[in-house]
C-alpha cells in the first residue's frame, strides 16, 4: 500500500493540491501542454511569460553541458517570452482555469513600460489567474527595457511591482534574477511595490560551450551565438544559496507586514534552479521556499517526473515523521550560519573501511597532490594509511571515493587548548 | 526459448563503442594510482594511461599511447584473454565487473584511423646494420616494428601471400576483421620496414644481414594417432582456418565437428557456422573449468548455436574415402563408460600446432619438440640469431607473442650495438 501524506499546501492564501509547479516556459506555453502536465499530477503551472512584446525566435536555440558522458550537467536556452498572440495566451489561460478549477495556474506577465504592465495584469485579473509572476530575469531578451537588465535595477523592480499592485488584488510575485550582486535588495524592491512574495532564480547568463567549427558559442546560429540563460541541476547550488538568503532577510517580513502582505507564514518565497527529484524540491522547502518550479528536467524527461516526486516526498516525510510540507519548510535555515560563527575547534577524521576498499588509491593521490599529504599508500596491499599528524580533517579522500561507505566519518580529534563539547557529524553519506 | 544469434562470417561480431558509449565506459573507470590492469598486460599497452587519456577527451592521446607500446593494438583489441590479462585485474571487479578494456582499446585505435594518424616515425638517419625477421607474424611484426623505431633496416620475409601469420590465417574474421590486421601492418610498414611475401627465404638470404629474428609460428598440424585421420574430411585447424579464409568457395561440409577446447577450436566451430554447416559441434576431452578456451568465445558459438559436448576425447574416425563419423570415449574415472558417435562430413582437430621442420633455415639448437630454444629475452643458442613468439613459447596469446617480439628487438640492438650476446 502506497504511502499516504498530504502534500497540500497554502500559497498566497491559494489552495494547491502539491508544492510541484512548471516554472513559466517552454514547458507550459499553451493549452493543450498545460492540461496533459495537470493530468500527470503537477499542481500548478507558472504558464509561460506573455507580454504585449510578442517573441521572434533564433534557431537552433539550445544546448546543453555534459560530463564524462553524462548529459544535461546544465541546459542553455535562449527561448524569450511568448512568441503567441498576448490575448491568445490569456484565453488558454481563462480555459485552464476553467477546466481545471482545482489546479493552480499563475499567469506570469512581463511589460516594458508602466503601461503594459498595467495591461497585462488587467488581462491577467480578467483571465481568472490565481497569482501573477512577473518576469522581471529573462537574460536574453531582445529589448533592454524587459528582462534581467530591468530586474538588476531596483528602482524599475519597485515601480512596476507598484504598477501591477496597484491594478489587481491577485497577488504579485516577483521573478528574481541571479545576475546580481545580491538578491536582497532587489527582493526589498518588489515588496516596497506591493509584491506579496518573490521568486528565484531565473537563469544564469552563460557560455555552455565553444563551437571550434564556427569558432563561436553553442547553440550556433548561423554561424554566430549570444550569451543566455543557463539551468539544470548544475544551477541548484547557486539557486539554493539565493533563496536562503532572501528567507534569511529579516526586512522581507517586516516589509510584508507593512503593506498588509502576509498571509499569515511570512515570506513565501517559490524554489527555482534544477528540480529533477523530489529530494531537489525537499532541500528548496527546507530552505523556507513553499513550493518549486521546475522547467529544465522537463524538457529532458518530461512532465512523468512529477510522478516519482509525489511518491518520493511522501516515503521521504512518513521515514522523517512528517505529517505536512509546514512540518519542515525552513528546517535548515537556523543551522546555515555565516562562516566566522563555525566551531573551528577540532577536526574530524576520515575513516577506511579496508574491506570495501577495491585499491584505487584516488584517496592517496587526491590527498597528495591537492590536500596535506596525510595518506600514504601500501604498494603491496593497494590499500591507504592515514597519517593522523597530517591529515587535517578535510575530507577530499571521502568525497573522492568512488566506493560506497568505504570511507566515512572517524574520531574526532581536538584541537590544543580548545573546549570539547558535543558535536554533531554526518553519519551517513549516499 | 534461446535465440540464435544470425551473422556473417566476414562481419565484425560485436560493435564497437562511439563518442559517447567510449566516454560513458571510460567514466566507471576508477582511474587507479597504480593501475593493476597496466600491469596486467604482457606487451606493455598501458591501459590505465589511455583510459585516462580517452576520459579527458584525448582520443588521440590514447591511440598513441597504444600504439607506441604495441604495434598490433588493433587487433589485440579484438582478441586478447581481457578476462584473464586486464580486465580480470581491474580494481572495478571489487565493485561491480570490470572496464571493457578491449572495447575501449578498439575504440581509440578506430580514432587513430578515422582522422589518418601517424603515430609513428622511424628516424631518418638510418643505422648501417640491417636485420632479417623471419616470418610476418606477431611476434616478428613487433620485433620489426622496434626496430625500424630505433633506426634499423629491417626487412620481414614470408611464405604466404599476405602478412600477418596467424591473424591473417588462424583468426575467424567475425572476431578479428582482416581490415584491422591490415591497418596494424600499415603501421609497421610505414616505418619503412620492407617485406617480401609469397616465397620462402633461404638461409643463404640470411646471410646477408646482421642479425635474424626467427618468429615462424607454429604451424605443423597436430592430429591425434587414431584411426581414420587419413581420411577426406580430416583437417587440422590451421589448415581448416586457412583455407575459410583464403578460397573463395570453401565449403566446410554439412556435419562438421570440432575437437579441442581452445580459442582455435571456437574459431574452428564459428567459421564452420558461418560459412553453412548445418550441424556444428565442439567436442573437448576435458571440463570447460579446464578449457583453454576464453568463456566469452564459447558464449559466442553458443549464441550461433553450436554444441559444446565435454569429457570426450576422439577414439576413431569412421568412414570409406570421406569421413563420415566420428567417435568419442569418455574420460577416465569421471565418464569412462560413456561412447558417442557423432555423424561428420567434417572434423577438424583443433588441440594445438606443432613445429615444422625448419632446421636448414636457422642453425640453432630446438627442444624435442622442435621448437627454438632461446631466452625470455628472444636469445638462441647461436650469436645473430633471436627468436620468439609461438615457436619458442609452444604456442600462446598474440599478445604474449607481441611481447616477446618487444623483447627480443632490445636484445637485437644490444647485440648490434655492444656486440652483446
Amino acid at each position: 500500500m502506497a504511502v499516504k501524506k498530504d502534500l497540500s499546501i497554502k500559497y498566497l492564501g491559494v489552495d494547491c493540491e502539491n508544492p510541484f509547479f512548471l516554472s513559466s516556459s517552454p514547458v507550459g506555453g499553451c493549452y493543450d501542454m498545460v492540461a496533459k502536465c495537470f493530468e500527470t499530477g503537477w499542481g500548478g503551472v507558472f504558464f509561460k511569460t506573455v507580454g504585449i512584446f510578442v517573441a521572434d525566435e533564433c534557431s537552433p536555440r539550445f544546448d546543453q553541458t555534459n560530463k564524462e558522458g553524462l548529459p544535461w550537467i546544465g541546459f542553455k536556452n535562449m527561448e524569450q517570452i511568448s512568441d503567441k498572440p498576448t490575448e491568445k495566451n490569456f484565453e488558454y489561460i481563462y480555459k485552464l482555469k476553467k477546466d481545471y478549477p482545482d489546479k493552480v495556474v499563475v499567469a506570469s506577465i512581463m511589460g516594458s513600460s508602466d503601461k503594459e504592465w498595467r495591461d497585462l495584469a488587467k488581462m491577467a485579473d480578467q483571465a481568472g489567474a490565481d497569482l501573477i509572476e512577473g518576469n522581471f530575469s529573462c537574460p536574453q531578451m531582445t529589448s533592454h527595457d524587459m528582462g534581467s537588465d530591468v530586474g538588476t535595477n531596483v528602482e524599475l523592480v519597485e515601480a512596476y511591482s507598484k504598477a501591477v499592485s496597484e491594478t489587481t488584488n491577485i497577488p504579485f510575485i516577483a521573478k528574481m534574477t541571479p545576475n546580481c550582486k545580491n538578491m536582497e535588495e532587489p527582493a526589498r524592491a518588489a515588496i516596497k511595490g506591493g509584491a506579496a512574495a518573490v521568486s528565484a532564480i531565473n537563469t544564469i547568463k552563460s557560455i555552455t560551450n565553444v563551437d571550434f567549427e564556427n569558432n563561436t558559442g553553442m547553440p550556433v546560429v548561423n554561424g554566430k551565438s549570444s550569451i543566455s540563460g543557463y539551468s539544470g541541476a548544475a544551477v541548484k547550488p547557486v539557486a539554493l544559496r539565493f533563496c536562503a538568503q532572501v528567507m534569511q532577510d529579516p526586512e522581507m517580513n517586516k516589509l510584508l507586514k507593512a503593506n498588509k502582505k502576509d498571509f499569515g507564514y511570512g515570506h513565501e518565497m517559490s524554489g527555482i534552479g534544477g528540480i529533477e527529484t523530489w529530494r531537489d524540491a525537499a532541500e528548496f522547502l527546507s530552505v523556507g521556499c513553499r513550493n518549486v518550479q521546475v522547467t529544465t528536467a522537463i524538457m529532458q524527461y518530461g512532465y512523468r517526473i512529477v510522478e516519482d516526486m509525489i511518491s518520493g516526498m511522501r516515503h521521504f516525510m512518513d521515514e522523517k515523521g512528517y505529517n505536512k510540507l509546514d512540518d519542515f519548510i525552513g528546517c535548515v535555515l537556523p543551522n546555515l550560519i555565516p562562516a566566522e560563527e563555525l566551531n573551528r575547534d577540532f577536526k574530524v577524521f576520515p575513516k577506511f573501511d579496508n574491506k570495501k576498499c577495491v585499491g584505487c588509491g584516488r584517496c592517496y593521490i587526491s590527498c597528495y597532490d591537492a590536500a596535506h599529504q596525510a595518506i600514504d599508500w601500501d604498494e603491496k596491499k593497494r590499500r591507504p594509511i592515514l597519517l593522523e599528524d597530517d591529515c587535517v580533517g578535510c575530507h577530499l579522500c571521502l568525497n573522492v571515493c568512488p566506493v560506497q561507505d568505504c570511507i566515512t566519518t572517524g574520531e574526532i580529534k581536538w584541537k590544543k587548548g580548545r573546549k570539547k563539547v558535543k558535536v554533531a557529524t554526518k553519519q551517513h553519506f549516499d | 526459448m534461446s535465440k540464435v544469434e544470425k551473422a556473417k562470417y566476414t562481419a565484425e561480431a560485436q560493435a564497437g563503442f562511439n563518442h559517447r558509449t567510449a566516454m560513458e565506459e571510460a567514466a566507471r573507470c576508477l582511474l587507479c594510482h597504480d593501475a593493476p590492469c597496466s600491469e596486467g598486460c604482457p606487451a606493455g599497452t598501458d591501459p590505465g594511461k589511455f583510459i585516462r587519456s580517452i576520459r579527458f577527451r584525448n582520443a588521440k592521446g590514447a591511440a598513441e599511447t597504444i600504439r607506441e607500446n604495441n604495434i598490433l593494438g588493433g587487433s589485440c583489441a579484438r582478441i586478447c584473454p581481457y578476462d584473464r590479462l586486464c580486465e580480470e585485474a581491474c580494481s572495478r571487479c571489487g565493485i561491480d565487473k570490470p572496464i571493457q578494456i578491449g572495447k575501449l582499446q578498439r575504440y581509440a585505435i578506430e580514432q587513430e584511423k578515422i582522422f589518418k594518424m601517424k603515430t609513428l616515425k622511424a628516424p631518418a638517419k638510418k643505422m648501417k646494420e640491417k636485420v632479417a625477421c623471419v616470418g610476418a607474424g606477431p611476434a616478428s611484426l613487433a620485433c620489426a616494428a622496434e626496430l625500424a623505431k630505433a633506426g634499423y633496416k629491417v626487412t620481414v620475409f614470408d611464405r604466404e601471400e599476405k602478412a600477418g601469420g596467424v591473424m591473417t590465417y588462424g583468426i575467424v574474421p567475425t572476431r578479428l576483421p582482416q581490415k584491422v590486421v591490415d591497418h596494424d601492418i600499415a603501421q609497421v610498414k610505414g616505418l619503412g620496414v620492407k617485406f617480401v611475401l609469397g616465397k620462402k627465404v633461404k638461409p643463404a638470404e640470411l646471410e646477408a644481414f646482421d642479425a635474424v629474428f626467427v618468429g615462424v609460428g607454429l604451424w605443423g598440424a597436430k592430429i591425434p594417432s587414431i584411426k581414420g585421420t587419413n581420411l577426406k574430411g580430416v583437417y587440422a585447424a590451421a589448415d581448416f582456418l586457412k583455407q575459410a579464409r583464403t578460397k573463395k568457395a570453401f565449403k566446410p561440409g554439412k556435419k562438421v565437428v570440432v575437437v579441442g577446447g581452445g580459442d582455435v577450436a571456437v574459431d574452428c566451430a564459428v567459421t564452420a557456422k558461418l560459412l553453412g554447416a548445418e550441424d556444428v559441434r565442439i567436442v573437448y576431452r576435458r571440463t570447460l573449468e579446464e578449457a583453454p578456451g576464453n568463456m566469452t568465445e564459447f558464449q559466442y558459438a553458443l549464441s550461433l548455436g553450436i554444441g559444446i559436448t565435454t569429457n570426450m576425447a576422439p577414439s576413431s574416425v569412421v568412414g570409406t574415402n570421406k569421413v563420415e563419423a566420428v567417435k568419442f570415449k569418455g574420460r577416465a574415472k569421471v565418464t569412462e563408460k560413456s561412447e558417442l558417435k557423432l555423424e561428420a562430413n567434417t572434423v577438424v582437430f583443433a588441440i594445438g600446432q606443432g613445429a615444422e621442420d625448419f632446421s636448414n633455415l636457422a642453425p640453432v639448437k630446438l627442444t624435442e619438440k622442435g621448437m627454438v630454444k632461446a631466452t625470455a629475452k628472444g636469445k638462441t643458442s647461436t650469436k645473430k640469431y633471436f627468436a620468439g613468439g609461438d615457436i619458442v613459447n609452444g604456442g600462446k596469446t598474440v599478445v604474449e607473442a607481441v611481447a616477446s617480439g618487444k623483447e627480443a628487438a632490445v636484445s637485437i640492438i644490444e647485440f648490434l650495438q655492444k656486440g652483446v650476446k
